[in-house]
């Protein structure tokens, strides 16, 4: 009797072992993911719906079957907005998680933290954020594994010069000839007065003066929007951040200063500025907006699916930034058939991805680096509570609205 | 006060010399004089709740900003839930920061009285660290901001134009100050509180209950901080990180002001107040304003300290 118990006891372990082995055998060559490792900053909106954009592009990959045969699974780790935490995600990513690419990002600061990392592990990397032209010099000519798809600072510059020369050639009244750029005293702003004046101080007169962010204890521009009032600019623009956007709308109506045309020119937007009346007619820079719906069935399908999975809508273009990423990965994938990296970087080489964003990506050498991707922003306007794009006039949504509105006619 | 001031030539100098600046000021640039004082009231408004605790419970409360950051929130969120008016949120905020002042007190700053202050400013400062990160999880760090129309209010004089809002900051700062002034000189509680502040253990011999003193007066001091939180929301954007550096500002007025010194505030706020917009008038030098504001609070606390140990 004894010896029977010990026969079927034997038989029901072999039975186990031999079930388990099969089923991770099945796990190691047939159903193992190919794995996207993404650093976004999740408590900033910007990093929010980053990543849950590439999750909804992962979704839709799997759902159409996977990559050559295989389930596509993103793991996402939060950078905080801190450079050290950022870096050490790249670690965790490529140690812990053995991922087959990185991508993701925002902050040209956490960005800089990333940097030697990244050096590191030399694996294919799609980025979407980081505009700082330090962050391009700090990566250098060699990353050939580095593609980075948001526009540099200077690529920028570039394009608001673009835009203006063409809108002022194209609406004749609309006066682009005076400026006055109040600046957040960081790195941020100063950066982008230095590099407006580069760029436009020929053509224009461009005057400017700093102020200290609420974001660093400060608040107060009534100062810096008397001295705009003096000045009398034909366009006035602010580059700060969006603790800075709705308070300064609210002060330059104290002062009575009504400028012909107003920027703001913040990262990104408080998500309930466009509620305010005073946010009427204000225009800014971005990549995408949801009036991008109106042109671009990728963009309308992105919008719906993105809806339709988080109820709730995207705000910003890093939203779609996210999810182009994931894309332009799967297609390099596909093209390579294979996540090897000579390969891939290759395949990655050869896209040309028609993104949401409106612009059909390629990338090819910037300044530095081997692979940039957009180079250019849009001039975008709030209308009607919506961000009408007025520039590129390929992906225009509306005309311009100018002169500004008197604050008493809202 | 008033005699004292009489008796003392130098602060009659110092009083006429500012008058005439201030009468100066208006002729030459108005609007130094409007924002300073607009400023002033805010600084002051923050500052005084500090000073009422540093006076009597003898603590320096380096989550200060923070629970007036705590305030706007929970404003923030009442008046997007249930559509009220921050000014109607006022009431509901200051009873519910009164009750976390009493809750935060008596769980984790009264175990810390009798221990060295380097113990209490490290506590104070972990409390800071559990408000912001508390709301960073809660709330994100996304700016948030109620768009208010009133907020835009202005008036013009002359050809200048200026915002008239600001002035409600002054409004509550002389508020806050003349109620607890009369608080402290004029109830029975108050004057028990005075006489804590100024010898706790002589005041516990007489029979004064110190520890309710202490904890009724930290609470009352978070309320009032509740205060400037909703004022704070209606024309400033808030995110968890933003009361740190008022916590700062609040310590160097309250330092400035000589420790307690509640009318004291209200003067180094002015002073301060005026003196950053001054600067901030030219074009280009704003920059110089945080510099000139902890410049000036060095110096005079380096001539009080020359003054005492004359």
């Amino acid at each position: 009797m004894k010896s029977g118990i010990k026969t079927l006891v034997l038989v029901l372990m072999i039975l186990l072992i031999s079930t388990a082995l099969f089923a991770g055998g099945q796990s190691e060559e047939g159903v193992k993911p190919i794995k996207l490792g993404g650093v976004w900053p999740l408590a900033d909106i910007t990093g929010e719906q980053g990543s849950k954009s590439a999750q909804l592009a992962v979704d839709e990959i799997n759902a159409a079957g996977g990559l050559l045969g295989r389930p596509v699974e993103l793991i996402v780790i939060d950078s905080e907005f801190k450079p050290e935490k950022g870096a050490a995600a790249i670690d965790r990513l490529a140690t812990i998680e053995n991922v087959d690419v990185f991508l993701g990002g925002m902050s040209s600061g956490v960005h800089l933290g990333q940097i030697p990392t990244l050096k590191k592990y030399k694996k294919v990397t799609v980025w979407t954020g980081a505009a700082s032209g330090r962050a391009e010099e700090a990566m250098g000519p060699d990353a050939a594994w580095y593609f980075h798809l948001h526009p540099w600072d200077y690529n920028q510059g570039a394009s608001y010069v673009e835009g203006w020369e063409a809108i002022g050639a194209k609406y004749p009244d609309l006066a682009t000839a005076k400026w006055f750029m109040a600046y957040e005293e960081g790195a941020f702003g100063t950066a982008s007065f230095n590099n407006w004046v580069e760029l436009w101080g020929d053509n224009g007169i461009v005057e400017g003066e700093s102020f200290t962010s609420a974001a660093f204890g400060g608040g107060d521009y009534s100062a810096v929007l008397e001295h705009a009032k003096e000045a009398n600019p034909d366009i006035f623009v602010w580059a700060g951040y969006a603790a800075d956007a709705l308070p300064m709308m609210e002060q330059t109506k104290a002062v009575g200063f009504e400028p012909k045309t107003y920027i703001g020119s913040p990262p990104g937007w408080p998500s309930d500025f466009g509620d305010s009346p005073l946010a009427e007619n204000v225009m800014f820079y971005g990549m995408w907006t949801p009036e991008m719906n109106k042109i671009n069935k990728i963009s309308k399908h992105y919008y719906d699916a993105y809806v339709k999975k988080y109820k709730a809508t995207p705000e910003t273009y890093f939203a779609p930034l996210g999810y182009t990423a994931v894309y332009i990965i799967a297609e390099a994938i596909k093209r390579a058939g294979t996540v090897e990296t000579e390969a891939l970087i290759k395949a990655l080489e050869a896209t040309a991805y028609e993104s949401p964003l409106g612009e059909t990506i390629t990338f090819g050498p910037s300044n530095i680096i081997q692979h940039q991707g957009i180079r250019r922003q849009k001039i975008i306007q709030w209308q009607n509570d919506k961000q009408e794009i007025i520039w590129p006039f390929e992906y225009k949504t509306s005309d311009p609205v100018y002169p500004f509105p008197s604050w008493n006619k809202r | 006060m008033a005699e004292r001031i009489l008796k003392r030539p130098l602060y009659i100098i110092v009083g006429l010399l500012s008058a005439a600046v201030i009468v100066l000021l208006l002729f030459w640039k108005p609007t130094v004089v409007v924002y300073g004082v607009q400023r002033a009231g805010l600084y002051a408004g923050i500052a005084l709740p500090m000073a009422l605790i540093l006076g009597i419970v003898h603590i320096v409360n380096l989550a200060h900003g923070e629970f007036m950051i705590t305030a706007a929130y929970i404003t923030y969120f009442l008046c997007n839930s249930f559509g009220m008016s921050p000014f109607a949120a006022l009431v509901p905020v200051v009873i519910v920061m009164f009750l976390l002042g009493m809750l935060i007190f008596k769980f984790t700053i009264k175990h810390t009285l009798k221990a060295p202050e380097l113990n209490q400013l490290i506590l104070t400062f972990g409390l800071a660290m559990v408000l912001t990160q508390g709301l960073n999880l809660i709330a994100t760090s996304q700016p948030r901001k109620i768009s208010l129309d009133f907020v835009t209010s202005s008036a013009t004089v002359g050809e200048t134009t200026f915002g008239t809002y600001g002035f409600i900051y002054d409004l509550a700062a002389v508020l806050i100050l003349a109620g607890l002034l009369f608080f402290l000189r004029k109830t029975k509680f108050g004057k028990a509180a005075v006489a804590v502040g100024q010898n706790p253990r002589g005041a516990r011999i007489i029979g004064i209950d110190v520890n309710k003193i202490y904890i009724l007066v930290f609470s009352l001091a978070i309320a009032l901080t509740g205060i400037m939180g909703v004022l704070f929301l209606t024309s400033q954007s808030i995110f968890p990180l933003a009361g740190g550096s008022y916590t700062m500002k609040s310590f160097c007025l309250v330092a400035m002001a000589g420790m307690g010194s509640l009318p004291g505030i209200v003067f180094a706020s002015i002073g301060l107040g005026i003196a950053e917009s001054f600067i901030m008038s030219f074009q280009g030098y704003g920059g110089w304003s945080n510099i000139v504001f902890f410049a000036l609070i060095i110096i005079v606390i380096l001539i009080k300290s020359f003054k005492g140990k004359r």
